[in-house]
């Protein structure tokens, strides 16, 4: 399913130095290739649907409104990969368009009392033009500059959204917001978040697997080569920046389901760190480690919220032991010769399970 | 001025650190949050006096945080990439911010300056409080020790030479790891005597650290990563800005040195004194 | 003085240097021939522990340097002149000389003081206070010469001086090295322009992609037709 296209975009002699990191190699538990392509895809609906609706009925309700927020974070966090991961574009600013599509939402219902679909359906938009503006700024720098552009954008977001009181209820923010009431209900509502995330995701794999997504990875492995071989690479990394604007936007809307509430704190770097956290948590080479790191990041939150106030102190001292010790995350666990030896197999190795830098390309 | 100066002293810490080892260090902002808390504990625990002895106390308190972060931590991440390091300093901040909320918990503490540097002079009709004229004094004689250091002593070319090619610089024989250590320690040495000098100026807590730490980015990359000079020019434009942003339209005010910074970078997108190529 | 032996040195997954063996004896200027990513450079960044080679040996007065710091190296008296510009730009003259002398080795003897440096190149005491960054070429030259004459080394790897300089003023760059080496100084000498290494050096070694294709005496390279093929164009047009 990847190679393919890999081959098409590097048709004119140049072949990619990395094979990308795939989706199967992310649940390779699972033997799918035998099943054509259609029997794949039917396969895939009806075990993430039905894993969906046997969690909305055998988890408590408490437990499925954290769920709703965790699809919101992995949605969230698989965005920003795709610059941080996919692009080695550090942004440090991507709270930004995930607090503006909660604002979008909830300033439509402070100011007009604006009902929620359309406002929600529009939340990617909004995303994509502020990503869209600030983009084209802040990528005519790189490296630090560059994540220091996107902070930058994203605190002027923040202090409009702190200090506008008249248009924004200033710190306090916004409390309550309208939606539908099925929504509220934490077992239709976790279904709803679920599903939207699933096919953002979708969209998402499609996109890194795209002629597109495997150029801006060839990219980040070597600007210069890509630059040479004709490749425009400010409109692809613009590009990637407003996709993921999108889509942090989109989560943002999703949060608004979660909680009806937005507040100036969805704005600030830390919310910007978070997914990156996330994203190097659950392993950033794979498309579905950052899914896992929202996972495990907000729901440890959660336990460890409750017995200890040091949270802070616990996931400082898990990303200093990754980032030292296991630089592909916890997706990278599964991908070990060590396992492969320990299971027995030292068979088919898959393209993503041989040696990746992790990082971006410096 | 008061904003500027100490901007200085935390911002020149950060771009010397910046500018020698390519570390853009987070955890600077909780040295700095350090030092002011140290001084107020100090402070209340010997009463007033210990202001002066704090004054250097701190400051070598945090160095000694710093010099401890260098050796254990960053050693291990100087040859990795950048995120890696990045993620680093970041974890950094986030273990000394709960490390703080257990030491001085989560209220806000208030510093008074010993008598000399409380009330106003007058001078040509306007009063200026004693205590911002002090920050500006002492933010002078930082820049001026640094200048002295960086243009008449060895370690000091040592550190200009290591901004800019360390390569050669090992090659003619200087130990750059340890260099690094001395230069990490020094810029937690400034942090912390950044926080300590402000003390009394703002009530200190535990998000010092976060707001602080953007506050001095912005700063050196405004002046341009590595440059001393630099981080005194950005200091003096983010406090302009801030002051005319307060006089203007005091609810657009914080606003203003995000723009600020927005529009340096569009004129010179490596920061007024910066090189012309982004070492990171 | 110098032993190298088989080394192998790579840029990440790239396998540059495939197993270089070469030697330069006390008071000997060995050239080091090749052309463009033939791997000159990198053998002397592994020498000086830039590059550190994975694999293979590298011996200085029998002592094993393979595994030691740069700085270190630097400091047992192997002084590296790297190509092109790299001084440091926003020291001045003086301060680069003096940072260069701190690196010498405290027992070494100090035959070359910040006066012995001004005598070779008195332009460069005229130009003390000057910042580095803006010196022409052939000034930088000089003071790259100076600096690592300060540190007093024993052994000298001066990656092809003559790069980018008018033809005067290699003429002059010919002149200081022989001084240098009547001197007594060992050099291991990389040049494109084989010529002028040849004439200085006693001995020579071609490499190519990463290996020693020949090494013999200089006279001997120099007369040789096939290395002569190797080289080229640059070799033809000097003679
Ligand atoms: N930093 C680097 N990363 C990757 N490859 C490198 C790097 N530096 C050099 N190389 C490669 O190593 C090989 C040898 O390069 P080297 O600089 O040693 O050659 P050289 O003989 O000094 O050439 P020149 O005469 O052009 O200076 C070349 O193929 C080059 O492309
Ligand atoms: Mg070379």
């Amino acid at each position: 399913m990847v190679e393919p296209s890999a081959k098409q975009t590097h048709a004119n002699g140049q072949a990619l130095r990395e094979a990308p990191p795939s989706l199967e190699s992310s649940l390779r538990f699972v033997e799918v290739k035998r099943y054509g392509k259609l029997a794949r895809y039917l396969f895939w609906t009806l075990t993430v649907s039905g894993a969906a609706l046997l969690t909305a009925y055998l988890v408590p309700p408490v437990w499925l409104l954290e769920l709703q927020y965790v699809a919101a974070l992995a949605l969230f966090a698989v965005a920003t990969n795709l610059l941080v991961g996919y692009g080695g574009m550090v942004s440090f600013g991507q709270a930004a368009y995930y607090g503006l599509g909660a604002y979008t939402i909830a300033l439509a219902w402070l100011h007009f009392k604006a009902p929620f679909w359309p406002c929600f359906l529009l939340t990617p938009l909004v995303g994509a033009a502020a990503a869209f503006a600030v983009g084209f700024i802040a990528l005519r720098t790189r490296h630090l500059y560059f994540a220091l552009l996107t902070l930058a954008f994203a605190q002027l977001f923040y202090t409009i959204a702190e200090q506008q009181y008249d248009i924004t209820n200033g710190a306090t923010g916004i409390f309550g917001i309208g939606i539908p009431a099925t929504l509220m209900d934490p077992q239709k509502g976790f279904l709803f978040v679920f599903a939207v995330a699933a096919l953002a995701l979708l969209a998402l794999w499609k996109i890194t697997t795209s002629p597109f997504g495997l150029t801006l990875r060839a990219i980040r492995e070597n600007r210069v080569r890509a630059e040479t071989l004709g490749v425009n690479v400010f409109r692809h990394e613009l590009l990637a920046f407003v996709i993921a604007g999108a889509f942090s936007a989109l989560a943002g809307g999703l949060f608004i389901i979660h909680d009806q509430a937005a507040y100036p704190e969805l704005l600030d770097w830390t919310k910007s760190g978070e997914p990156i956290f996330m994203l190097v948590l659950g392993g950033m080479n794979s498309f579905l480690g950052p899914v896992l790191g929202a996972f495990v990041y907000q729901i440890s939150h959660e336990l460890i919220v409750q017995h200890l106030k040091d949270w802070q102190l616990v996931l400082g001292l898990v990303v200093l032991l990754i980032v030292l010790f296991m630089p592909e995350g916890i997706v990278g666990l599964f991908n070990r010769t060590m396992w492969q030896r320990w299971l027995g197999k030292h068979a088919a190795k898959s393209p993503a399970a041989q040696k990746q830098p992790h990082a971006p390309a410096a | 001025m008061t904003t500027a100066g100490g901007l200085f002293i935390i911002a020149a810490g950060l771009t010397l650190v910046f500018g020698a080892m390519r570390i853009a260090n987070i955890a600077h902002g909780s040295f700095y949050m350090y030092g002011a808390f140290l001084v107020s504990t100090l402070v209340s625990t010997f009463g007033s006096t210990a202001f002066w002895v704090s004054l250097v106390a701190a400051p070598l308190a945090v160095a000694a945080l710093g010099f401890a972060m260098e050796v254990l931590v960053l050693r291990r991440v100087y040859d990795k990439d950048h995120l890696t390091q990045l993620l680093a300093t970041y974890a950094m901040f986030l273990i000394f911010a709960d490390l703080a909320l257990r030491f001085w918990g989560a209220q806000s503490r208030a510093v008074a300056a010993p008598a000399i540097l409380s009330g106003s002079i007058q001078v040509g009709g306007a009063s200026f409080p004693v205590y911002n004229l002090f920050v500006v004094v002492v933010a002078a004689l930082v820049g001026l020790g640094l200048w002295a250091l960086l243009r008449f002593t060895l370690l000091g070319w040592r550190i200009v030479a290591a901004v800019e090619d360390p390569e050669m610089l090992a090659a003619k024989g200087t130990n750059v790891r340890m260099l690094y250590t001395v230069v990490f320690t020094l810029g937690a040495f400034l942090a912390g005597l950044g926080g300590a000098v402000i003390a009394p100026l703002q009530s200190i807590d535990t998000g010092l650290d976060a707001s602080i730490i953007v506050a001095a980015f912005i700063v050196v990359v405004i002046g341009g990563l590595g440059s001393v000079a630099g981080a005194a020019l950005g200091a003096l434009i983010v406090g302009l800005f801030e002051a005319l942003g307060i006089l203007w339209t005091p609810a657009w005010a914080p606003a203003f040195i995000y723009l600020a910074m927005i529009v340096v970078l569009q004129v010179r997108p490596s920061g007024i004194f910066g090189v012309a190529e982004t070492p990171w | 003085m110098l032993e190298v032996e088989e080394i192998h040195t790579y840029y990440g997954e790239s396998h540059v240097l495939q197993g270089i063996s070469l030697s330069v004896n006390e008071g000997e200027v060995v050239a080091l021939l090749g052309r463009n990513g033939a791997g000159k450079t990198t053998t002397m960044r592994s020498l000086i522990g830039l590059t550190p080679p994975r694999r293979g040996r590298v011996k200085f007065f029998d002592k094993d340097i393979t595994n030691l710091q740069t700085y270190q190296i630097a400091r047992l008296g192997i002084a590296f002149v790297p190509s092109g510009r790299r001084v440091f730009n926003s020291l001045n003259v003086e301060q680069n000389l003096k940072l260069a002398a701190a690196a010498a080795h405290p027992l070494a003897d100090r035959r070359w003081t910040m006066d012995s440096v001004f005598e070779l190149f008195p332009k460069l005491a005229e130009l003390r206070t000057r910042r580095a960054g803006f010196l022409s070429g052939g000034e930088q030259q000089m003071l790259k010469l100076g600096c690592a004459l300060l540190a007093n080394p024993k052994l000298l790897l001066l990656d092809e001086p003559s790069e980018g300089l008018s033809p005067a003023i290699v003429g002059q760059l010919g002149e200081w090295l022989r001084k240098l080496k009547h001197k007594g100084l060992s050099i291991l000498l990389s040049e494109q322009n084989a010529l002028f290494a040849l004439r200085l050096a006693e001995r020579g070694y071609v490499l190519e992609k990463g290996r020693v294709q020949y090494h013999a005496p200089a006279d001997e390279l120099l007369n040789s037709a096939q290395v002569r093929a190797y080289l080229g164009v640059k070799f033809v047009e000097a003679s």
